[in-house]
């Protein structure tokens, strides 16, 4: 049985007059364990995508089956408590923290709201939590904006796993971060999904990530499903228009060829 | 190679909450007139600064020690007039235009000290049959200012195409102004001299485009209507500061190539700020690579791709994930 | 630099410290200068002021020490003005949040709600309010609040519309939080700081009205205030303008400091935001 199973989703927006359909019957599966990614262009619906899997904003049609369960007919407290199996991480780790807390009350959160640790107990957990992520653990009573970037997006991976969730949406979450820390949030990545079992929804418009990252990719277009399969076979040989495009467009470093001009 | 531009020990200092941080520290470098140079590195690398610094767009509380010279042309700066594709490109002539961006002597001393080849004057007086006299002065008065004026010297593009457009301005009204300001020129032939723009950065329907506000545009769109404004008036310098990180990899692709092919038409010296050292690799042919503030290396692109001198270097080579790069999934045991 | 020094830099900053530090010192000292009730009789009726030193204000119609009476005058302007402030903007900042929060019908019925209150000129509603319910301290500054807590909401609602649509929001969602958590402890905080720059205003809205119904004897009648010694003076307009004059010109240097401190306020947390 799959982890998640999204079948027929729609979303349309109005805008002005105008009614834009962000996604337009989209299904998909995620095995327990299993890098699903999202890409293509701006505007093609992948976050529009993270967000409906998240219960953020609800589809016009379409099911969401998560572990078992119809996803969609959950409201207030049980779909609250649900939110622990199914988290998220951000691009951007600052616009992602209210612009007050600090690293302890972000990580305590999770904690309190869904009963995971007693008052008590909470900053033994925090601490194990930020060492789980690579960071010290007298990193907790910080502000969120007095930590570098790379080390907020930790903080988010620590909120994220704070729960033990069995599949987080990465929206974009390793695109503005510098290649030097990108590298090192990958492997923390790649370490969690192989000690947990976690499942990602993996959204990006980076192929050269997605291809080193994921098991299967989704090529989006205009709100639809252009091309899916396996990462590396979509990816080195993409059959449709826009995932030809976007290979073609991604930066390539010609290191061995010495004419780079 | 001619300079267009000497960067010297340039230091810029912020201070923030009573501390002093340097956001750059002691940074020289040439910049080869015509040439695309590359400004490559990570958050806090300085990159961005130098970009502000050379055009001049530093804040007022940022303290600034060592200086900029120009070595702009008298006639790309007094003949600003003139379509900048048809200019003639030349005159081995060069006014020595020292400037100071801080510290240093006014630099019209340095400009009357340099009359031994005598540069300016003699161009001046040729000047002036084409010209009118009020704006030869004014030239003259940039001139003894020494700082290349934004807008006109100098292009400048910015990450984030929303926020350097007027949202309550109509596109065409926003590129005519440049022309409007920078060359003289009266609306009408502003607004001509915008469509004109407009069809050069391929904007599609560029009638249309021109009573269009930014909201209506594409974030892609956006940014092309931000080349056209950034190069309305001719600048010999264009600045692209991140100018493509807020784009999907298809709409960064095809500005890249736009950039490419507008700085080859009008002979314009691009320095592309950027983090990623593949797309730098792409479009430059000179990088140079900033960590902390200070100057890691500089060389030609094939240089820098193909033997990195520094770890640095290599290291940010090696953090790129291209499409031809080994799966990190395998390296970790997660095939499924 | 610390808050209280960059907030002393400014000319209006410091003349409206010092102004707002004298009337909280009138008001402290009240009752150690002036022990005993301000209402008692103290000498002759009318007496001028700077004619008899121990009454260097002089006396009302009825005897009364003039200067006891500012002093004490300026405790009930302060407790008012500061009392409907609070509760006007604690009222508008919660009204505001839900409606912006929630959306939908609760936004709906609040907001027409609040432009209900807003359509009433808020002096007519406390005038309404205090001639119904009947005058006393507690009851006028719940009138006043009634009149000037929709401003606050409006603007709360404003700024709670753009940061719920902010990732931390969806991401204080996304691990469970409850709503009202959400409004309340994520949002809420964040919404305040250009409400709160109404203060000021409230304030000084506050003391006026509050004057302004002593004025018209709506006042708390066991209690000295500004707006009811200046009705008292108008009998006697012609031949003790001092009466009116000197209430009116505290009433009138209070608004200042208050305006001038609120300005202040303002500018130091915007030199604040500059610098970051």
């Amino acid at each position: 049985m799959s982890l998640l199973t999204v079948s027929n989703l729609s979303k349309r927006y109005r805008r002005g007059g105008n009614t834009v359909i962000a996604v337009d019957d989209i299904s998909f599966h995620i095995e327990p364990g299993e890098t699903l990614a999202l890409a293509g262009p701006s505007g093609s619906g992948k976050s529009t995508i993270a967000r409906l899997v998240l219960r953020l904003i609800e589809p016009d049609a379409g099911g969401i089956e998560f572990e078992g369960d119809d996803f969609l007919t959950l409201h207030g407290a049980a779909l609250r408590a649900r939110r622990a199996r199914l988290q998220m991480v951000f691009q951007d780790p600052l616009a992602a923290f209210n612009p007050r807390a600090t690293v302890a009350r972000v990580l305590d959160d999770p904690l309190r709201i869904h009963g995971i640790a007693s008052r008590a107990e909470r900053p033994r957990r925090i601490a194990a939590l930020l060492e789980r992520v690579g960071l010290a653990a007298d990193l907790a009573p910080r502000a969120i904006h007095e930590i570098s970037g790379g080390q907020r997006q930790r903080v988010a991976i620590a909120r994220a796993i704070a729960t033990k969730p069995s599949l987080i949406v990465l929206d974009e979450a390793v695109s503005a971060l510098d290649v030097s820390v990108r590298g090192q949030i990958l492997d923390l990545l790649l370490d969690l999904q192989r000690q947990e079992r976690i499942a990602y929804l993996f959204i990006s418009h980076d192929l050269g990530v997605v291809r080193a990252l994921a098991h299967r990719v989704i090529l989006l277009d205009a709100g639809r499903i252009a091309e899916s399969g396996d990462a590396r076979a979509v990816i080195d040989a993409p059959q449709s228009a826009i995932g030809k495009a976007l290979v073609a467009s991604a930066p390539k470093l010609k290191r061995t060829t010495q004419d780079a001009s | 190679m001619t300079a267009l531009a000497a960067i010297r020990d340039l230091t810029v200092t912020y201070r923030r909450d009573g501390r002093a941080v340097a956001a750059l520290k002691d940074v020289s470098v040439d910049i080869v007139a015509g040439e695309r140079l590359a400004i490559i590195g990570e958050s806090g690398s300085g990159k961005s600064t130098l970009a502000l610094a050379i055009a001049g767009l530093l804040p007022t509380t940022a303290r600034i020690e060592g200086h900029i010279d120009w070595f702009i042309r008298p006639s790309s700066i007094l003949g600003a007039q003139a379509p900048p594709s048809v200019l003639p490109d030349i005159s081995p002539t060069r006014g020595e235009i020292g400037s100071s961006v801080a510290g240093t002597p006014p630099a019209a001393l340095e400009i009357g000290e340099s009359g031994g080849d005598s540069a300016i004057s003699p161009q001046v007086g040729e000047m002036s049959g084409r010209t009118e006299g009020s704006a030869v002065e004014r030239q003259l008065r940039h001139l003894r200012g020494g700082v290349p004026l934004l807008g006109r010297d100098i292009g400048f593009v910015f990450q984030d195409p929303s926020a350097s457009l007027d949202p309550v301005m109509k596109i065409g009204k926003q590129i005519a102004e440049v022309a409007h300001t920078h060359l003289g020129l009266g609306w009408p032939q502003a607004y001509a001299k915008a469509k004109t723009l407009l069809e050069r950065v391929r904007l599609p329907d560029p009638d249309s485009a021109l009573h269009a506000f930014p909201h209506q545009l594409s974030g892609g769109q956006k940014q092309r209507v931000a080349i056209a404004a950034a190069i309305a008036a001719g600048p010999k310098l264009l600045i692209a500061d991140e100018a493509t990180s807020a784009l999907d990899t298809i709409v960064q692709a095809e500005i890249v190539g736009l950039i490419r092919q507008l700085v080859a038409e009008d002979g314009m010296t691009l320095l592309f700020v950027s983090h990623d050292i593949a797309l730098a690799a792409e479009l430059a042919e000179r990088i140079a690579v900033f960590r902390h503030g200070q100057l890691v290396e500089l060389g030609t692109t094939a240089q820098i791709v193909g033997a990195p001198a520094q770890p640095y270097t290599r290291a940010l080579l090696d953090a790129h994930i291209g499409l031809d790069a080994e799966p990190l999934l395998n390296r970790a045991g997660l095939t499924l | 630099m610390s808050p209280l020094r960059r907030f002393l830099r400014t000319p209006e900053a410091i003349a409206g410290a010092i102004l707002l530090g004298a009337l909280v010192a009138m008001a402290l000292i009240a009752p150690l200068l002036f022990p005993g009730d301000p209402q008692a009789i103290a000498g002759p009726a009318l007496l001028p002021p700077f004619q008899d030193w121990s009454l260097p204000l002089g006396t009302d119609r009825l005897g009364r020490d003039v200067l006891a009476e500012l002093f004490h005058g300026a405790r009930t302007s302060i407790a008012v003005g500061l009392a409907a402030a609070v509760a006007a903007l604690a009222i508008g900042s919660v009204v505001g949040t839900l409606a912006g929060f929630a959306g939908g019908l609760v936004d709906e019925v609040l907001m027409r709600i609040t432009d209900a209150f807003q359509t009433v000129p808020s002096f007519l509603l406390a005038l309404a309010f205090v001639s119904v319910v009947g005058p006393s301290l507690g009851i006028v500054v719940i009138a006043i609040a009634l009149g000037t807590w929709t401003g606050p909401a409006r603007i709360a609602r404003a700024e709670v519309l753009s940061i719920r649509e902010r990732d931390y929001v969806a991401s204080a969602r996304a691990i469970g939080m409850h709503p009202l958590e959400i409004a309340f402890r994520e949002v809420l905080p964040n919404a305040l700081p250009p409400v709160l720059a109404m203060s000021s205003v409230i304030v000084a809205a506050a003391i006026l009205t509050e004057a302004a119904l002593s004025f018209l004897g709506l006042g708390d009648p066991n209690r000295v205030t500004w707006g009811g010694m200046i009705a008292e003076g108008r009998a006697v307009l012609r031949t003790a303008p001092f009466l009116s004059i000197v209430p009116g010109i505290a009433l009138v240097l209070t608004v200042l400091g208050v305006y001038l401190a609120g300005e202040g306020i303002v500018e130091t947390t915007a030199v604040k935001r500059g610098l970051s």
